[in-house]
């Protein structure tokens, strides 16, 4: 897909432009592919397709579905080439093929904005916490005083934006329009933010937090962004303050010098430059709270229409959810190429995986691939296997996981909600054999 | 037990010595990201058509033409759109003949991409 010819235009016009005539030209009355049409589609994708037969009436093959819009890409000192999803706010996604590491690298960790990144602080150290509200005595500690009072712990902990997969939802949802990217799986180090909250003692009916950054809304007026979970989440042993990411001082890009670290919530839990928590009697109302934001349907509402998020739930723990890291979208492999040894990582918010299954033949058949156990509680696992590919020509690799409840990945992006949380389709990567 | 302290000491300074290379990384990264949201744009860079320079002109005070180039959403939701950022995002409301204007161009320009190949879903018509 590296060069536009004009067949592959046409057909990812039809599909565009006319969706019920691409059918009807593309695909046959028993749903399989017919001779024109069919030499077609592989011209379009530069090869023919052995599994054609099986391609579901009306799906477009992955390897068309970008659309004509090529993606554009990050280019900053000390990032890789992130896909650049916008500059202000700057937001920008890790495509999947540079989620290889096991612990994601600062360089390679997607960034999410929701207003500007602030100036660099001289003295880190100095730099002050505060925790107030329902507590018995509110305390305001510098990371210094921090590391020296409380247990200092490092655990590799996934962090993703709630939005993640926002880019499966059909009709389009409202913000970035992410892929699987927008994870990481750094290794971080800092205090239990449990074991601050119990120094300050929290008071008998305080049931929720709210956090604080030191990032402004991008109009100048008021915060970024200021969200608030259960107190449970709160208490959980992984929720830290953290001020060392992978080893180091955190970037300023993903929140130095202190950050909370909520793991398998959604990410804007996670505040950058931290520098207050509340703890509350009721839900915290701070920008980003209520509403359709970071919040779902109990009720499923039809895709599309138009809701007030008022009935929603707040989204917490985030659903099952994979990618592919060995090859990127788009790889072209040697003729005669017939087995493949493919893996990546899978998660589950406060859950673990239990199984990842692979297809190449559209769903037809999966197969089971090897999962290791996390090192750690909320940590993302290695999945890895081989598949077999009986002949040349364009396959879809198809990769869905389990999680440790035995819910899967579903086929399509569920229960659509207007601002788009919570969508974990089965990702699909188009390879090129010849 | 006595090189216990030692050891301390050394695992601080060597924490010391990598936090304290990365202040001038730290800030050029916050100096190219001010950079990149302060890239000027040109309004050319929207769809042409009437409404264009009061959409480039309002909607670029907060944020730039990216949000609104990803975007493909019915009439309904962009007029929706413009509640919530007011709401939620201290947008000044929109109202009468210029909130006309801003939606409809976006509902014209930047509309779903498609119908889906049953011609949406039935439930919405």
């Amino acid at each position: 897909m590296a060069h536009q010819n004009p067949s592959e235009r046409s057909v990812q016009e039809l599909y565009r432009d006319d969706p019920e005539r691409a059918d009807a030209l593309v695909w046959g009355r028993r749903g399989a592919l017919q001779g024109a049409a069919l030499a077609a589609m592989g011209a379009a994708l530069g090869g023919s397709i052995p599994f054609a037969r099986n391609m579901p009436s009306g799906l477009v093959p992955a390897a068309l579905a970008q659309g004509a819009n090529q993606p554009q890409f990050l280019q900053m000192e000390g990032k890789a080439p992130l896909i650049l999803q916008g500059e202000r706010p700057l937001n920008a996604e890790t495509p999947e093929h540079l989620l290889d590491d096991p612990v994601t690298p600062a360089d390679k960790f997607f960034i999410r904005n929701n207003g500007s990144v602030p100036d660099t602080v001289a003295d880190a150290r100095a730099w002050k916490i505060r925790i107030d509200g329902e507590v018995n005595t509110p305390l305001e500690l510098t990371i210094a005083e921090l590391e020296q009072r409380f247990e200092i712990v490092t655990r590799k902990l996934q962090m993703e934006c709630g939005g993640n997969g926002r880019s499966g939802f059909s009709p389009q949802a409202a913000g970035n329009q992410w892929g699987n990217g927008a994870i990481s799986n750094a290794e971080w180090t800092g205090v239990r933010l449990r074991d601050v909250l119990r120094a300050a003692g929290v008071k008998d009916g305080a049931k929720f937090t709210g956090q604080h950054g030191a990032d402004s809304h991008l109009s100048a007026q008021g915060p970024a962004i200021s969200r608030g979970m259960r107190i449970e989440k709160a208490m959980d042993e992984d929720t830290l303050i953290c001020f060392r990411m992978n080893g180091a001082a955190i970037p300023q890009m993903h929140g130095a010098p202190a950050r909370l670290i909520v793991p398998g919530w959604p990410g804007s839990l996670s505040q950058k430059w931290f520098t207050r928590l509340e703890v509350l009697n009721k839900p915290h109302t701070g920008r980003g709270m209520g509403g359709t934001s970071y919040r779902i349907p109990v009720r499923p509402i039809v895709p599309g229409s138009r809701n007030n998020g008022a009935d929603f739930v707040d989204m917490e723990s985030m659903p099952v959810r994979s990618v592919l890291s060995s090859h990127a979208h788009g790889t072209r492999l040697p003729a005669g190429t017939r087995s493949l040894d493919i893996r990546g990582h899978a998660w589950a918010g406060d859950l673990s995986v239990r199984d990842v299954h692979v297809s190449t033949d559209f769903g037809q058949s999966w197969q089971a691939m090897q999962v290791a156990a996390p090192p750690n509680r909320h940590a993302w696992q290695r999945w890895q296997g081989r598949i077999a590919l009986p002949s040349d020509g364009y396959y879809e690799i198809w990769y869905r996981a389990t999680d440790s409840n035995g819910r899967m990945q579903p086929h399509v992006a569920a229960n659509w909600n207007p601002q788009g949380y919570g969508a974990n389709p089965i990702s699909r990567v188009a390879i090129l054999i010849g | 037990m006595r090189l216990l302290p030692y050891a301390a000491v050394v695992v601080l300074l060597c924490a010391s010595a990598t936090i304290a290379q990365t202040p001038d990384l730290a800030q050029r990264q916050a100096e190219a990201a001010a950079a990149l949201a302060e890239r000027q744009e040109e309004e050319t860079v929207l769809a042409e058509g009437e409404g264009r320079s009061e959409v480039f002109g309002y909607c670029t005070a907060c944020h730039n033409t990216a949000l609104i180039r990803r975007s493909a959403f019915t009439r309904e939701r962009w007029d929706e759109l413009m509640d919530w950022m007011a709401e939620k995002h201290g947008m000044n409301p929109l109202e009468g003949e210029f909130r006309d204007t801003i939606v409809d161009y976006l509902a014209r320009h930047y509309g779903p991409l498609t119908r889906g190949p049953r011609g949406g879903n039935p439930f919405l018509n």
